[in-house]
């Protein structure tokens, strides 16, 4: 069952390997240095997580968009493509021959470079994303650790972002968004933690591989609610939006954007939500693992799947009023993630 | 709590003048303007007319006064009253009712602005619904504006 | 609402600031008149200190068209229509009010089928506007959903209303003596339909939102009223029954059939946000009792007394009142003999809800004025006029 479509679909990582291999020989032969050849395949890699960013951003919008019309006995996008399918490619469109308005007394360079930052986190964090059996583009040794540390350079950019604007609720819009970041990432990592506790290594693929065929969100039930939760704060969605909502009656930190720049903000934003699913699917749902489908297909649909979840809790709740926000992470979150670490220790000594 | 006849016996003994207007079975009560104080206070504490429905004037041209009606309501007793006086049409003073029923404080400002008259002692006698720059009292009856038409009068249909 | 498609996400102009006021931390905010809430045209200067609101100045008149003089210059029958733009979600219940001032005026008794139908059509009015307040409100605390699930049902109650008056919204269907037309054929299929499907879709909606934790958390202990402060500044409808008062016009002053009919009256025990919310989910629920004891008594009859062709009342004057969906809602028509009435005052409960918000909010955060402000369910022509 060694043949070519049977490896591209059920063992892409190794074949990728092989391609590498054998790119390295023909590098080495031609008396190139072999970083040449590995800054190369690190440029396709990004070739292929950049297009696979957008094709994402543009299904997740058009999936948003769809699920929240159902539940509304709605439509949803339907006229432009089929099943509306080419309407974030329409709305992208309009962004991109929008003014760009940056207001006189804003902090130019700041004001240009925050949604960039932003951005830029979100796409680092498709380094250690475990897409199927060897596919990720780099295994590190402390891939959790990195995916937990990266997410946490989005709020500069949402800071800056706030302050740059030279407006008042923006820039309390901005505190907003990183206050709330800041403390939902807390219990995030305590769940996170036991969870490498469990498979007792911080690298994304021996964790997926550790799994039981069930995922560890059986074994790990309440630090999978914890982690969903704390993942919603993260990415300012659902019932956690006010830093971007009624903040002061304001659109808080993004207000003063428009066009692409706020563009990319959203962009940021959409990818963050498929980021949570990936990350959640990796760490509670076994990742790639699965009977009959290609890997890549079983973390795509595990990952929807999560993202699906989220969507439905945004469009069925009102929203968290911020000191009811910061209570919530730190007076309930936190101490059940505590214990949920604290038990989770326990038993892995004793079992 | 005080049945009907009795709180229609006290009104009847402290107010002099008791009316009953067509077709209104609410009674009205003419008092004198410097008194009103008085007796909404004795109405809301001693009868429990509580509710202060509202207040409003009536433009009496003819007689060159305008005539103020509040109507209060007690939810006690399920009676109405009405209290009215006149106060003459230039310059008429009337004491604020404002801390006896908070809700008077608006309708006095509504009142004063659309019938021209002051209520002394009054805590923010800003218009309310009128623009500041508005000339005149607009529901006086002389009131003419240059942008206000006039319909053509209504015949038998 | 993040609509990723739009730069301010779909809503309209944002709130300004001003430049410091009075002690060094205070400042002003301006809200409005351009207001993300739906509640109408209205602006709010609220000084605050910090995040806590100091003091509050609601400036109104944006949508004062003088209504009460035009009343003067346009005969009784010509009025009837200028009455349901004042309130244009409780239509219904203005109407009413205006017109039992008139047939009392004129010594006029109408037929008990009229009754029976100005109840039925203001029991849907009700029902009506409490689900547009829903719906507003929810969309205030981010919950889009409700407003959705709110809305289909307000279909089928203006399909209804349509059929009967010609109008969905501003009604016009209450005419001096009765009405010009009976009701359809289809109304009372329809009802039936509505009646037997409603009352789960009211349990639905307070599942989704009333009883949601986190709206209870952001509504519960917030903007409380006391009773007698309610009744000082004239507050009416669910506001005053919030604070632990039941009462309601139906029961305090009955009028039409109101007498006959069994319904409670909810009453909420603190006075906060959440009681006025839940007050109206309950008054749906009351409603549904009464249209269906209205249906089930419905009567045979005229459904119109024949008006005389000029409307002159001797001259007089009257108030008449009935509980509409914000509350006490009141014409005074005084009237001098002639065709025109010599004038008429509007009494209207969200004009006196309103002036109770600046001492609501006194000492509560800015945070909570889109929750204090939407659960007074204010509809600001009806407080210009």
């Amino acid at each position: 069952m060694e043949t070519f479509l049977y490896k591209l679909f059920y063992d892409t990582g190794a074949l990728i390997d092989g391609w590498h291999a054998a790119a390295n020989a023909a590098g080495a032969a031609r008396g190139w240095p072999p970083l040449v050849v590995d800054i190369l395949f690190q440029l396709g890699w990004a070739v292929a997580a950049a297009l696979f960013l957008a094709l994402n951003a543009l299904f997740i919008i058009w999936f948003e968009r769809k699920v929240a019309a159902k539940m509304q006995l709605r439509r949803g996008p339907n006229r432009v493509g089929p099943f509306g399918l080419l309407q974030t490619l329409a709305d992208t469109g309009k962004l991109l021959i929008k003014e760009d308005i940056i207001p006189t007394a804003a902090d130019r360079p700041v004001f240009r470079a925050a949604p960039f930052v932003v951005l830029a986190a979100t796409v680092l964090l498709f380094v250690v994303l475990p897409f199927g059996k060897g596919l990720i583009p780099a295994d590190l040794n402390i891939g959790v650790v990195y995916f937990l540390a990266i997410s946490g350079i989005s709020v500069i950019g949402i800071l800056s972002g706030g302050w740059a604007s030279n407006n008042k609720y923006s820039l309390m819009g901005g505190m907003r968004s990183a206050a709330q970041i800041v403390s939902y990432e807390v219990p995030g990592v305590l769940v996170v933690l036991s969870v490498a506790m469990l498979a007792g290594s911080l690298k994304m693929g021996d964790i997926v591989r550790a799994q039981p065929s069930y995922g560890y969100a059986l074994l790990q039930p309440v630090g999978f609610i914890l982690f969903l939760i704390a993942s919603n704060a993260e990415i300012n969605r659902g019932p956690f939006d006010l830093p971007e909502a009624d903040s002061e009656l304001v659109s808080g930190f993004v207000t003063e954007y428009s066009a692409m720049r706020f563009a990319f903000f959203f962009l940021a934003e959409y990818t963050n939500l498929f980021l949570a699913g990936a990350f959640a699917t990796t760490l509670f749902l076994g990742g790639w693992r699965g009977p009959l489908l290609p890997p890549v297909v079983w973390f795509l649909l595990k990952s929807y799947i999560v993202v699906f979840v989220l969507i439905w809790i945004r469009w069925t709740f009102p929203r968290l009023r911020v000191d009811h926000l910061m209570e919530f992470s730190w007076k309930v979150l936190l101490p059940l993630a505590l214990l949920n670490l604290l038990v989770t220790a326990v038993l892995v000594k004793v079992l | 709590m005080r049945d009907t006849a009795d709180i229609l016996a006290a009104i009847r003994s402290r107010f002099p003048r008791v009316e009953n207007r067509p077709v209104d079975p609410a009674p009205s009560l003419v008092v004198e303007p410097e008194k009103l104080r008085e007796h909404l206070l004795f109405l809301r504490d001693q009868l429990s007319f509580h509710h202060l429905v509202f207040l409003t004037a009536l433009d009496r041209p003819a007689e060159s006064e305008l005539e103020l009606v509040y109507r209060l309501f007690s939810y006690e007793s399920r009676l109405s009253v009405m209290v009215r006086f006149r106060v003459p049409r230039d310059a008429g003073r009337v004491p604020t009712v404002s801390d006896l029923f908070r809700t008077a404080e608006w309708h006095e400002r509504e009142t004063a602005e659309l019938f021209g008259l002051e209520f002394t002692g009054h805590p923010d006698p800003r218009r309310l619904l009128l623009p500041d720059d508005l000339e005149g009292y607009p529901l006086r009856k002389d009131f003419t504006h240059p942008n206000m038409p006039r319909l053509p009068e209504v015949t038998s249909t | 609402m993040s609509d990723p498609t739009t730069p301010t996400g779909g809503r309209a102009s944002p709130a300004t600031a001003q430049a410091s006021a009075g002690t060094s931390d205070e400042f002003l905010l301006n809200v409005g008149p351009q207001h993300p809430a739906t509640h109408g045209v209205l602006r709010v200067v609220v000084t605050m200190d910090g995040e806590v609101v100091k003091d509050l100045q609601p400036h109104l008149g944006y949508v004062h068209r003088g209504l009460e003089k035009l009343f003067e210059n346009r005969t009784y029958e010509q009025i009837i229509p200028f009455t349901d733009r004042t309130d244009y979600l409780s239509a219904i219940a203005n109407n009413w009010a205006y017109v039992m001032a008139v047939e009392k005026l004129l010594g006029m008794e109408v037929p008990k089928k009229v009754e029976y139908i100005r109840v039925l059509m203001a029991e849907l009015n009700r029902i009506n506007s409490h689900l547009l307040w829903l719906a507003a409100y929810g969309l205030d605390m981010g919950a889009f959903t409700p407003f959705l699930y709110a809305f289909r049902d307000r279909e089928e109650i203006n399909t209804m209303i349509e059929e009967a008056s010609g109008g969905r919204l501003t009604t016009n269907y209450f005419r001096i003596g009765g009405f010009i037309h009976d009701l359809p054929p289809a109304f009372f299929p329809r009802l039936k339909k509505f009646l037997g499907r409603f009352g789960r879709a009211v349990d639905e909606l307070d599942t989704l939102l009333v009883e949601n934790a986190i709206f209870v958390a952001r509504t519960r202990g917030v903007g409380i009223i006391s009773r007698e402060r309610a009744i000082s500044y004239g507050m009416s409808g669910p506001c005053l029954r919030a604070s632990d008062a039941p009462l309601d016009l139906r029961r305090e002053a009955p009028y039409s059939i109101y007498g006959s009919l069994e319904f409670e009256i909810p009453a909420g025990r603190n006075g906060d946000t959440w009681d006025r919310s839940w007050v109206r989910i309950e008054e749906m629920r009351q409603s549904l009792r009464i249209l269906r004891q209205a249906m089930d008594g419905f009567p045979e009859g005229e459904h119109r007394v024949r008006a005389p062709r000029n409307i002159e009342p001797p001259a007089g004057e009257v108030y008449s009142a009935v509980e509409g969906p914000r509350g006490e809602v009141g014409f005074y028509v005084v009237s001098d003999g002639t065709r025109k009435p010599y004038r008429v005052k509007m009494r209207k409960p969200s004009f006196s809800n309103f002036s109770a918000l600046p001492e609501i909010m006194r000492g509560l955060k800015i945070a909570d004025l889109v929750a204090v402000m939407g659960s007074l369910d204010l509809v600001v022509p009806e407080i210009d006029r």
